[in-house]
């Protein structure tokens, strides 16, 4: 018997979420292949409302019957929900999210980039330690619920990481690029290691940083500094709970008029795009912020029902910074963070803003008051700008601010060409002010 | 499945081969605010095979035990085929063939504890800090606990059973006044029982009023400092800047910092001693023996302030000639063995904190931590709050407080060692290779560290 109607007369709905993962990868130690692997996983989650109480359990290779009844005993002690599964909705459209051309992409193949990459990278830089990994697969995901909602999509994942690493006495550092898409078409191997090379060929030499508040241009690997605050401030849950500083403020400006923020979940092939979330609701693209007007929050089930406001469909297992899978249960989380682009390339930028810092990479991302916005960060990867050119990299520089209020009153300038990176963020590079630098 | 498990292993074609096989059961209860944000329990299976040919690694990971036989078959079939391109050959270390059982204590056995209670543990808790203050916007309560039973085989022989507990609890507290927010946290983890987490309503008040002290604090200013550690930042401190790169795998194939991690190098003040433990009982570090099937062992990092060894798998010792170390590692049946810490410290000086405090003339007190994150010899971590140091004296709080270095520099920089001691498993969990949250134990006494980067406006 399904478990669906297993839990029908012990609960009042249900909802079964079940994932299969399949995939392969490679990876390379020290500019050679060391491991390939393969995943066959198969999980499952299920969620009960019984006597008006939620309960959640998961399993890998459990029996219907445990799964169950470890989701009626949760719901025996939890508390009354203040939410439904969802049912029947209208046909969503689907979005596509699986490419069959992935599959055919073998180990042999996959070996093969990670030495071309290396290769490339050795020959302008053979002094470097090169790291690589590959891989690709799918995940076959199915939600159903007992008040009818049902829906299924397999989605392809094809993901290369390649860093370099400069180790000489007393001054090692070491830079990384990376990409993760649906489609085999969107990866593009050259321009991952032409972004690399680039930040190896800036960082030849070590120069001192501009200290106090000069100008600084966040390129869009840096610039998860200042957006990961935003992404937990966006989140309903935050906003109900009173712990983000946008609480209540709808419809204000509280970022500069350049700025436009949008959360895409059904952007064909995108990385973390999907048609249902993990709770079974239709994605969309979901503006947050338009010129620099707060336009919405993102909600799951739960937090929607609490702030009296509707699921935009972010109920999603894990935030894009990782976690997650059937083990943990949905909660709200962005899907495809979209920056919008303005104008000028990073040349014209770095060309533009004369002196200041460049920052390519921090160390100690997340960490710290994140909720308030303040951030403070090594610079692991960082350029200094004289005169409006690269000159050398930096070291032992710390970066410090708050997100909010450089995003507010300390933009100068956005730049034209937005790139994916961390995942799902499609962001442009950015030129700031109000940020302050120090160093040793 | 121990029949299961030594047949297969035996069966295999590799030139060498392991697999495991591990069933978890979890329980989880969290509260933010008035919320209750998850009470659950879980249950899972999974199984993962490694098999050497000719000095390349092919790995399997699996749900359905029915499929190990095949599963060993595609591992050693992925290995062949990246074989093909090896250069350099992994090759294995030694390591005695081992028959063992072990099953970690716990005074209550959390698996016998009802979810309900669970619950009202994390709920008194969590409405301890709601309650003690006005300026409380939020909380955050989270209780976990887990049995990792996993059962082992390789093709020498070695069958290993053993069964690790870990429970954890984190209280945190989030205060606002006008726009600002702040937020502070205790965390607490043990490989141990139910009633390790019990009874730490001192920890919930600690949370909140720090919480609340914050809003008053200032951010501190950036610059240079003596600063003093206390013993839970001195402890991550050594975690994260110096035990990762102490770390093999990390130097296998990086010539330059090999030479500089040379064993018998001075790093750090005679009274300097740094050990990393695989098994103090209760600690949440533990790993009497390690996913390669070797037993635990207590072992000097830095000895009288010398680098006296590494930590190993049976790669990493074999490539730099030295005894596998019982640090490989997983963090669950989806990933294979890596190095990793277990439960690392700074071992007790002499120092009392007045002693320490002595000839400061502008410092800082930096305290518990957010987290951290090293590049090489590069650190960041982020305190969790700090206090000014004027004079000898303890001043005032100040927040925001992100330390940065040079771990070689800040090593030949400590200068006084506390006779005090602090072991601590934190509700978190040590990340690596995308391996996360891996259960790990950082202690420290406090610690006096001269001219330190502190980040700030």
């Amino acid at each position: 018997m399904d478990i669906l109607s297993r839990a029908t007369g012990k609960a009042e709905s249900a909802e079964l979420y079940e994932e299969l993962r399949e995939g392969i990868a490679v990876s390379f130690n020290g500019g050679e292949i060391e491991t390939a692997s393969s995943e066959t996983v198969r999980g499952r989650a299920l969620r009960v409302i019984a006597g008006g109480k939620l309960g959640f359990a998961s399993t890998a290779g459990g029996s219907d019957e445990a799964l169950l009844e470890s989701a009626l005993v949760a719901a025996s002690h939890g508390d009354p929900v203040p939410f439904q599964f969802t049912g029947r909705n209208g046909a969503a459209q689907s979005v596509p999210v699986l490419d069959p051309t992935v599959a055919q992409v073998g180990v042999d193949t996959l070996i093969r980039w990670g030495e071309e990459a290396i290769r490339r990278i050795r020959d302008e830089f053979p002094e470097l330690i090169v790291n690589a990994s590959l891989g690709r697969g799918t995940a076959a995901v199915l939600v159903r619920t007992s008040t009818g909602g049902a829906h299924e999509e397999k989605r392809s994942y094809l993901s290369m990481y390649v860093s370099a690493e400069q180790i000489r006495k007393g001054d090692i550092w070491s830079v990384y690029a990376s990409s993760s898409v649906r489609q085999a078409a969107d990866l593009d191997r050259n321009a991952l290691l032409d972004d690399l090379l680039r930040q190896l060929r800036w960082g030849r030499e070590i120069v001192s940083a501009p200290t106090g508040t000069p100008p600084v241009l966040f390129l869009p690997t840096g610039l998860p500094v200042l957006l990961l605050p935003l992404m937990v401030g966006f989140s309903g849950m935050s906003v109900f709970l009173g712990t983000s500083p946008l609480k209540g403020r709808l419809g204000e400006t509280a970022f500069d008029s350049r700025l436009s923020i949008t959360d895409d979940g059904a952007i064909p092939y995108g990385p973390r795009s999907r048609t249902f979330d993990d709770e079974g609701v239709p994605t969309n693209s979901l503006p947050l912020v338009t010129a620099g007007v707060i336009r919405n929050f993102y909600y799951d089930l739960r937090a929607a029902a609490l702030a009296k406001a509707d699921s935009t469909g972010n109920g999603i297992k894990g935030s894009p910074m990782g976690g997650g899978g059937f083990r943990v249960p949905p909660g709200p989380a962005s899907r495809n963070i979209l920056v919008a682009p303005e104008a000028g390339s990073v040349d014209e930028i770095i060309r533009d803003m004369k002196d200041g810092l460049v920052v390519a990479g921090v160390l100690g991302l997340g960490q710290g008051n994140i909720q308030s916005g303040a951030f403070s960060n090594n610079v692991g990867v960082g350029f200094v700008v004289k005169a409006g050119k690269v000159v050398g990299r930096v070291k032992n520089t710390m970066i410090a601010g708050n997100a909010y209020e450089v995003l507010k009153d300390g933009i100068q300038a956005i730049g034209g060409q937005t790139e994916w990176v961390f995942g799902s963020l499609s962001v442009p590079p950015i030129l700031t002010g109000k940020v302050s630098v120090v160093t040793q | 499945m121990e029949d299961r498990l030594r047949e297969a292993v035996a069966g295999s074609h590799a030139d060498y081969t392991e697999a495991r096989w591990e069933q978890v059961t979890r329980s989880r209860v969290a509260f933010q605010r008035d919320q209750l944000m998850a009470l659950e329990s879980g249950e899972e299976a999974g199984g993962i095979v490694r098999c050497l040919v000719n000095g390349a690694w092919g790995i399997a990971v699996f749900t359905n035990p029915a499929d190990l036989p095949r599963k060993i078959e595609e591992a050693t079939h992925l290995a062949r085929t990246a074989s093909s391109h090896v250069v350099d050959p992994v090759g294995l270390a030694p390591a005695q063939v081992v028959e063992a059982r072990h099953e970690g204590q716990m005074k209550r056995d959390f698996r016998g504890v009802p979810l309900d209670e669970k619950r009202r543990l994390a709920e008194a808790y969590n409405k301890l800090i709601l309650g003690h203050s006005p300026q409380i916007a939020s909380s955050s309560v989270r209780y976990t606990d887990a049995w990792r039973r996993t059962v082992y085989a390789n093709s020498e022989g070695t069958y290993i059973e053993q069964g690790i507990p870990d429970v954890t609890l984190m209280v945190a507290a989030v205060a606002r006044k006008n726009g600002d927010i702040q937020q502070a946290f205790e965390s607490l983890g043990y490989a141990a029982g139910f009633d390790t987490v019990q009874g730490k309503e001192v920890e919930a008040r600690k949370a909140a009023q720090r919480a609340v002290d914050l809003l008053g604090a200032k951010p501190v200013q950036g610059g240079t400092y003596t600063v003093i550690l206390d013993p839970d930042l001195a402890g991550v401190f050594i975690h994260e800047a110096f035990g990762h790169i102490c770390e093999a795998d990390f130097l296998l194939k990086n010539e330059p910092m090999r030479k500089v991690m040379h064993v018998g190098t001075r790093f750090g003040v005679e009274s300097l001693n740094v050990v990393d433990d695989g098994y103090r009982a209760g600690e949440r570090g533990n790993a009497p023996y390690d996913d390669e099937g070797v037993p635990w062992q207590k072992a000097y990092l830095i000895k009288n302030g010398i680098l006296t060894g590494l930590m190993h798998s049976r790669a990493t010792a074999h490539k730099m000639n030295a005894a596998p170390t019982g640090n490989a590692r997983a963090v669950s049946w989806e990933h294979d063995p890596i190095v990793r810490m277990r439960n690392t410290f700074i071992e007790p000086g002499t120092a009392t904190l007045d002693e320490m405090l002595q000839g400061i003339e502008r410092g800082l007190y930096a305290c518990a931590a957010f987290g951290g994150q090293t590049m090489f010899e590069q650190f960041t971590f982020s305190a969790a709050y700090g206090h000014e140091i004027v004079n000898g004296k303890i001043g005032p709080m100040v927040r925001d407080v992100v330390l940065t270095g040079n771990v070689f520099h800040t090593l030949q920089n400590i200068e006084m060692i506390g006779k005090d001691f602090k072991l601590e498993g934190s509700a978190g969990g040590c990340g690596k290779g995308g391996q996360w949250p891996l259960p790990t134990t950082t202690g420290a006494p406090h610690v006096r560290v001269r001219n330190v980067t502190v980040g700030g406006r």
